[in-house]
């Protein structure tokens, strides 16, 4: 008898190409996509380049080697040419705020000595660590090179003292978080937002095929409902529940994590409106590219949580390599979630949201057109 | 339906010349009256033509249903009567033909307004209740305030959910929400009905509580189209039955004009005697005709006048020494029609 319950079963499942994807397919893709993102990132051979750049207020001999020094590390990806001209703090603070920049390294003098300041993302807790170490070795080398050459008694394979390794200082400066609530929190609150917003927005298109299953969109269709307003009906309505959650969601973080929702009200709700309806659109195009729930089901799960891990809800993505945010781009929570990030860390107008709120709502659209056009072949036969 | 009954209809038949036992008058049948004939036509199919690539599934289909008419539609599985419905409903497209609701045709804006679909399966919202599944249906079908209203609460009453109004329809029993599923298809009060199969699935009871409800509907003026395997159902339910066939109608008319054309006006006797018989009876000299066979003690056959013939056949019966111990008389049904229309192979 049990015998005959494992073969039952093992048939059924042989039967089911759906759960056999899901058994054994999607595991080895989420595998792979976190391999590639942690295989490809930091700690490994290819660390992904964190995106700065100098201010140097001295601009001695020694300065300028420091700066050459950093341009020669392989974690780190200069923004600007050496010829480009040089930038102040004020500029270098603002590119860190608005997200052009991981990292500033302001070079300046303290006490007579070299010292750096960091103006930093302190979102990006891996970068500040990883560039102090760089900047503070390279500050150490340079500081050691030229008390050798001045020194009467030169040593070439002497390494730097400890007195020079002290002096070295490297401050790390919070150019957006001071004051606010630990930045992964507000990070956190709107990647797992969206990525419950694209789950619940496929189970909202799902009732989609439940009616077609069950002749209730036969039903509807021979009343005086059309296609076009039952897809725009549905559209509403999924777009309010999720903007409904969201505002949930960070009305909760409010309330225990300190993350200022009602400080940012303009931003959260231009972002979460549009996010809410490209996810919306997002739903009622798998459905209608889907022929059964099963297949639906199947489909959601791979893409949302590809979606998820690429676009930064699962792990942030400045732990990602490059290649990995540059396809991350093309998902969804990509960019939701760099706008919630210039809304809640970087606190930046709402017109600096234009990017992203173009790219969801073009996308939004383009989904809905196409899911309005699949949807055809469901009218007549 | 089965075998028993389709060999029933190979059973000799007894002409009234065939007893000789007495004189023999000759025989008349009566058909059953036609309750609509002369009303103007509700819905005009005509010509309707419907392939699926190179599968065809109507072969131009044409008929009528006249106002305040039941009409029941019949077919075995592929005959082509979904197809015939999601046509007349607009899910599908026909190739050829056209369709007339009301003297109009039914694909112009606002053609089906008059038209009411209560689909085979239960096409409401399980999650909603019954007042918000009719109030919801009643809406799409462009009832606004205080008519939307009077509909829920007519449907309710004509349902008999008053106690169940403001339940969940997904806790209900299958006949429920069939009643619910059909109050959903009439909020609009559509002058046409059309049902797929509204009683698959439910007890008796509820099917009676399903046809009371459609009568009451009918009383009121609605046409109704009933497509359904029940052929009980058709031949008691409705004024005219149309049989569709491998996409074409291979018959049109009363219980009684489709008998009549069909199998004929003939009735299936069967007379059980006290003893098997010894050797098959034989009813004339000068015909070859016998019933029964050797050791049987039941007698099957056919008569084609059940007042004149019935009589001489006992008395036949008994002259051969047997007494009769039981008297069965079947008229033609629609399943005997049925079949000898649509033959005995299976369809799906």
């Amino acid at each position: 008898m049990i015998s005959t319950v494992l073969e039952v079963n093992f048939r059924r499942l042989m039967h089911n190409k759906v759960e056999l994807m899901l058994t054994f397919v999607v595991p080895i893709a989420f595998f792979s996509i976190f391999a590639l993102i942690f295989g490809n990132g930091i700690g490994s051979g290819t660390t992904p380049k964190i995106k700065v750049m100098t201010v140097d207020e001295v601009n001695s001999p020694l300065s300028q080697q420091v700066v050459k020094n950093l341009r020669e590390s392989a974690g780190l990806r200069f923004m600007r040419d050496e010829q480009a001209g040089s930038l102040d703090r004020d500029t270098a603070t603002d590119l860190v705020r608005n997200g052009s920049l991981t990292m500033a390294i302001v070079i300046k003098n303290q006490n007579s000595k070299l010292s750096a300041d960091l103006l930093a993302d302190s979102s990006d807790q891996v970068a500040s660590q990883v560039v102090t170490a760089l900047v503070g070795r390279s500050l150490m080398l340079a500081q050691a090179d030229s008390a050798l050459r001045h020194d009467a008694t030169p040593d070439a394979d002497a390494e730097p003292n400890d007195d020079v390794a002290e002096d070295a200082s490297v401050h790390v400066v919070d150019v957006i978080g001071e004051g606010k609530s630990n930045p992964v929190i507000s990070m956190y609150a709107a990647g797992i937002a969206v990525m419950f917003l694209l789950f619940g927005a496929t189970g909202g298109g799902g009732s989609f095929l439940e009616e077609r299953e069950n002749q209730t969109l036969d039903r509807l269709l021979s009343t005086q409902l059309t296609m076009d307003q039952l897809l725009l009906g549905k559209w509403f309505y999924m777009t309010c529940v999720g903007v409904l959650q969201i505002a949930v969601m960070f009305l909760w973080a409010q309330l225990v994590f300190d993350v200022d929702l009602l400080g940012h009200f303009d931003g959260f709700l231009m972002m979460t409106v549009v996010t809410a309806s490209a996810a919306s659109a997002f739903g009622l195009l798998l459905a209608t590219l889907c022929k059964t729930r099963g297949q639906l089901n199947g489909l959601s799960v791979i893409l949302v949580l590809s979606m998820s891990a690429l676009g930064g809800s699962m792990v942030p993505r400045y732990v990602m390599s490059d290649r990995l945010r540059e396809y991350g781009l093309w998902t969804f929570n990509a960019w939701a979630l760099d706008g919630y990030d210039k809304v809640f860390w970087r606190e930046l107008p709402v017109a600096a949201l234009a990017p992203q709120l173009s790219v969801l709502l073009i996308s939004g659209l383009v989904f809905l057109v196409t899911a309005r056009l699949l949807a055809l072949r469901w009218e007549t036969d | 339906m089965s075998f028993e009954k389709a060999a029933e209809l190979k059973a000799p038949l007894i002409t009234p010349g065939d007893i000789t036992v007495a004189d023999v008058a000759s025989s008349t049948s009566v058909a059953p009256p036609r309750r609509v004939s002369s009303r103007p036509a509700a819905l005009v199919i005509d010509g309707l033509r419907k392939s699926f690539g190179k599968l065809p599934a109507l072969c131009g289909v044409s008929f009528e249903l006249r106002a305040g008419e039941r009409l029941a539609l019949l077919g075995p599985n592929g005959a082509g009567k979904t197809t015939l419905i999601r046509c007349l409903c607009g899910r599908t497209r026909p190739d050829h033909g056209t369709i007339d609701l009301l003297g109009r045709p039914i694909h112009e804006p606002g053609g089906r307004d008059s038209l009411g679909l209560v689909p085979q399966e239960i096409a409401v919202y399980a999650d909603l209740t019954t007042r918000e599944n009719m109030r919801a249906f009643g809406r799409f079908h462009g009832l606004r305030r205080r008519e939307l209203n009077t509909r829920v609460d007519w449907a309710i009453a004509w349902t008999g959910l008053e106690d169940r109004a403001d339940d969940l329809v997904g806790g209900f029993s299958g006949g429920m929400k069939r009643r619910v599923n059909l109050a959903c298809g009439v909020m609009h009060s559509p002058q046409v009905l059309l049902l797929d199969e509204p009683t698959v699935g439910v007890d008796p009871q509820s099917r009676e509580k399903i046809f009371t409800m459609l009568d009451e509907l009918n009383q009121t003026g609605t046409s109704i189209l009933l497509t359904t395997h029940h052929l009980d159902e058709a031949e008691q339910r409705s004024d005219r039955i149309v049989i569709l066939d491998k996409g074409q109608v291979v018959a049109d008319g009363t219980i009684g004009e489709l008998v009549r054309r069909s199998v004929g006006p003939s009735r299936m006797v069967k007379i059980r005697v006290n003893r098997p018989l010894d050797r098959p009876l034989s009813i004339s000299p000068e015909s070859n005709i016998v019933i029964g066979s050797r050791g049987d003690d039941l007698l099957s056959t056919r008569i084609e006048d059940v007042s004149e013939q019935l009589p001489r056949l006992l008395s036949l019966i008994k002259r051969h020494g047997y007494e009769v111990a039981d008297v069965e008389v079947q008229a033609p049904s629609l399943h005997h029609v049925f079949l000898h229309l649509t033959g005995h192979e299976l369809r799906d």
